[in-house]
Formats: structure tokens, sequence, C-alpha cells
């Protein structure tokens, strides 16, 4: 059986207060799926379900098909970093990843490579307590990876991450990915997840924004949108202006306008005498294309609440 | 089930505070041991004849021990609340009625051996310095053995105790879940009772605290003279507690089923 992380229709409420409200995505394998929404969304929640942690209220959270709570040998079949902090103090590294391990009848060894793996080896025996934010992110990301499994969850694995680390997660991110795994990794930072997440799955308040490839979410927010870097600034603004194009400013020597095609600019602004230096399509960076989404959600929640 | 045992057992192991606590338990049977019984004085007993329970009197540190081996049952879960190991806890063993067995098992075992060690070495301690006290066969005071039924069952219900007390604490731990409040209410269990019936002058109210709190029932085990001045039967003193910390630890059980992690 293909492995896949599934979420249908669930609803969790916390004394009153709705964390996730209806929401339904599938996690496909092979791929690196972005899991982006403001703080609060309901990322975490969203996890927690599908590790059986939290009983959701209504619908079904499901890895492989299954409940978390049915699974034999968990740790084999799904990973996940939660959170970084859930380490004892007290409890050497190794330790630490020993006993999850042992849970689930996974080999001893196992806690050295993965250590290795993660770049801890040197620090194995040592306390956790005397680690640094992006040392227990790692030792989190190590118990992920304990049990080899074909899914695999993370949540905000950047926090506290120098830049290597940000790129070393990058990789190991899509190395995962391409070795045919099931990749959730939740982010609230969309630029992040730029040159990493193959898929999003977006959310807001509880419900789902989108779902989509990363390519198709770029295209749909860069149309018609054409890029000019030009040193008569003003002078180019006027003159498309006048010829009923959108046009904003983007940079000290660029502008970007909207609502002309590319080659109708350049002869408005060679009959004009502007000179331009570069003329291309605008690619939206991933961030834009998010604050288009939420915007939109945002919107649709505020005439949802009006229709009441 | 075999998994989650493991797991408890490296959990529990590769913490500095349980090497801690099984010493307290043992060195704390062992230490006020000998501060009690080597100050006795044969002579000094007032009664004649003198009825002192010298078996009992060797096992006094179970006063002490019981604070580690409940501080010990409390922080192998409290700590798991308090650092947040409880999820990867129950993402590894996601039946939680196996956590809970396992947790038990654990606490149970630790506990035990550290009370064993204890109440064999605070007997021993007792054997070497009652006689140049005074406390000699021919004053009507054996030596203290094991061969011994009343002595054996002393022995074996401190053990016990210990042992149940140590699982009140699992049990209050999960009800509690800060380290703070179980310890405290844990200490509430253990010294409410004794410290009440000092205070308390009706002697209804008096007879009913020893008989049903849980240290004064629980140790009744450890009687090897004057049995009919018991408040509660020793045997059933002891089932007593047992069945305190079983409706604690099922209780606890059930909330850690039911609650979200």
């Amino acid at each position: 059986m293909e492995p896949s992380l599934e979420v249908r229709d669930v609803r969790k409420t916390y004394r009153g207060v709705v964390a996730v409200d209806g929401l339904s995505f599938t996690v496909r394998p092979g791929e690196v799926t972005g899991f982006v929404g403001p703080n609060g969304a309901g990322k975490s929640t969203t996890m927690r379900l599908l590790l059986g942690l939290d009983a959701p209220d209504h619908g079904e959270a499901l890895v492989d098909g299954s409940r978390y709570g049915t699974l034999d040998r968990p740790l084999t079949r799904v990973g996940a970093l939660l959170d970084a902090d859930a380490v004892h103090p007290s409890r050497r590294a190794r330790d630490h990843l020993l006993w999850m391990a042992r849970s689930n009848g996974i080999a001893d060894r196992r806690a050295d490579e993965v250590l290795d793996q993660v770049g801890l080896a040197a620090v194995a025996h040592k306390r956790a307590g005397g680690f640094s934010l992006g040392m227990r992110q790692r030792l989190g990301i190590a118990a992920a990876l304990l049990g080899d499994p074909p899914v695999l969850m993370f949540d905000e694995p950047t926090n506290g991450l120098d830049p290597d680390g940000i790129v070393w997660i990058r990789l190991l991110l899509r190395a995962l990915a391409s070795q045919g795994r099931v990749v959730l990794v939740s982010s609230h930072l969309m630029g992040e997840l730029q040159d990493t997440a193959d898929r999003l799955v977006v959310i807001g308040r509880g419900r789902l924004v989108a779902e989509t490839a990363v390519p198709d979410l770029l295209a749909s927010v860069s149309r018609d949108q054409v890029e000019v870097v030009t040193p008569q600034r003003s002078e180019a603004m006027t003159v498309l202006a006048n010829a009923g194009a959108t046009v904003t400013v983007q940079a000290a020597d660029g502008i970007v306008v909207e609502g002309l095609p590319g080659s109708e600019i350049a002869s408005l602004l060679g009959a004009a005498g502007v000179t331009f230096v570069e003329l291309r399509r605008h690619r939206a960076s991933l961030e834009e294309a998010y604050m288009e989404l939420t915007r939109g959600a945002v919107e649709f929640a505020t005439a949802d609440e009006d229709a009441r | 089930m075999t998994g989650a045992l493991r797991a408890e057992w490296t959990k529990a192991r590769s913490l500095p505070s349980t090497g801690w606590l099984v010493c307290v338990v043992a060195l704390g049977m062992v230490a006020l041991g000998l501060a009690v019984t080597g100050t006795l004085r044969v002579d000094e007993c007032g009664d004649d004849p003198c009825v002192l329970d010298t078996v009992r009197l060797s096992l006094a540190g179970v006063n002490v021990a019981q604070v580690g081996a409940a501080v010990l049952g409390v922080l192998l879960v409290t700590g798991e609340y308090a650092t947040g190991t409880i999820r990867p806890t129950l993402v590894s063993v996601p039946r939680r009625g196996e956590v809970l067995a396992a947790k038990v098992a654990v606490v149970g075992v630790l506990t035990a051996g550290g009370a064993a060690l204890g109440v064999g070495g605070a007997l021993l301690v007792a054997r070497a310095v009652l006689p140049s006290r005074g406390f000699t066969a021919e004053a009507g005071y054996p030596d203290s053995t094991l061969l011994h039924d009343l002595t054996q069952r002393a022995a074996v219900g401190t053990v016990l105790y210990l042992v149940l007390v140590a699982l009140l604490g699992v049990g209050i731990g999960l009800l509690v879940q800060d380290t703070g409040g179980a310890v405290t209410l844990m200490m509430a269990v253990l010294f409410l009772g004794p410290v009440l019936a000092l205070f308390v002058s009706d002697p209804d109210w008096q007879a009913w605290l020893h008989r049903y709190a849980p240290t004064d029932a629980g140790l009744a085990v450890q009687a090897t003279r004057d049995l009919a001045a018991l408040h509660i039967a020793p045997w059933p003193g002891l089932g007593l507690v047992a069945g305190y910390a079983a409706a604690v630890v099922l209780a606890g059980g059930v909330v850690l089923c039911r609650r979200d992690a």
C-alpha cells in the first residue's frame, strides 16, 4: 500500500475555541508538501490529530489509511518532529533516541546512525539540557528518522537553525521525498518553502484555503505581469498608465506592469523615447502568492460572517 | 507490551534522579533504622516487662524511605509532562494503557529493589547494634531474623508498602500532572493522617485516623508485638493501601487515556 497522510473533514475545538474546522486534504508520496498558514491557523493541531495525540471531535485523521493508534510499531510507519523542546534536559541525547528505538523494537545502532546523519554524533553522550535550540531541533529530526519511516511530518523544522542548518534541512527534505516518502513540512514563512516544496496545503483559521502544486500557484499569481527595468522610471510609468495599464513600483529602477502585453509595452516605450534595460515576465514569489491567497480567505471569512 | 516496558525502563535508567531516589529509599531505611536502634537502651524502656517492638523500630526508616518512593513514582510521570516528553512517549506507544502498565511495572521493580536492600540492611544493622544496647535473648529479645514469621511479615510488608506508595505517586502524578502539586498532595496523603491523629483529642476520631490513614494502615504490617493493640490487622491494613493505590492508578489511567496530550 502506498504511504499517505489523510485528513477527512476534521473538526477540533479546545474549550469552545475552534482550532480546525472541516479540514480535508491528502499528502502524497514522492513530493515535499508544504503545510502553511499564519500562526494559530491549526497546523500543529492537525499534526497532533494525525499522531493520535489529540482526538478529533469529528472526522478522521489517517496514516496509510488507518488511525495512528491502531498502527503496530508506529515509529517505523511515521516519523514526526512536533516540538524540539520535548526532550528531558537531564537525559543524554543518545538515551533519548534509545528509549524511543526500544519502544518500537528498532535496533540500538539506529540511534547512532541517525545521530550521525543529523550531525550530533559528537554530542551523543551530552545531556540535552545543554543543547541550543538548533541542536534540539536536529535531535528531534533524528528521532523522526529513527524508524526509517515512509511517512514524515515536520512542524516548523527550521526554527532556531542557522543558515547552514536551513540549507541542510532543505536538502534532507528533498532527499527524503525523492526516495518516495510522504513528506509534510509546516511553516508560517512561505519564503522558506519556495525552493523546497512541490505542493502546498494552505490553511487559515482552521480551514483549507488552497491545495495546489507550487508552479500552478505561482503561475496563477504571476498572470499578465511584466517587469520593466528602466533608468527613466517616472516617464515610463506615465506613458504606460496613460495607455491604461496598472503600474506599481517594484525597486529603484523597476516597475511591474499589469494589463498590457510585453510587446505593446516595448513599442509604447519606444515611441515615447523612454529607454529600458530589461523587459521580462514577472515571476511572483511564493510570499506574494500566499498573501494573495490568504487575503482571499480573510475576505471570504468576513463575507461569511456578514451573511449571518 | 515488551516495547513499552523496555522504553520505560530505559527512560527511568537514563535519568540521574532515578538512581538518587532509589538510594533515598535504601539508605533512608538503613540510616534512620540505625539512628533509632543505635540510641535505644533496654533499661530506659519504662514498662515492666518491657515490650518494645524492636523489629518495628529497626524498620522505622520507612518514614524517610516512603518520601523517596513517593517522589520516584511522581517524577517518572510528571517529569514527562514538565518536559513535554509525554508526546514522544505516546507517539512511540499509542496504546496508552500499555504506557501506564509499563510505568507501573518499572516504578514497582525499582522501588522494590531499593526497598529490599534497605529493609535487609536495616535488619542487619539492628542485629549488630541491638545486643550491645541490652536487647539480648536473655532480656526477651531474640535476634531479629527473617526465619521468624512475624519479622518476615514485617520485612516483606515494608517492601510492599513502599511499592504501593510509589504507585500512589504514579497515580497522583497522572491526575495532577504538575510536579510541585503532585509532590505536595503525596506528602499530604502520607503525613496528614499521622499528624492529625496527634492533634485530634477525640479518641474515636483518633482511632478512625489510625485505621484508615494510608501510612498508619499500611505500616500495621510492621508490628511484631502487642498485635491486639493495632487499629487494623497487618495484612488487611496493607490491603487497604493496595486498594487506595489501585483506585488512584486506575483513575490516573482513565484520565491518561481520555485526555488530549
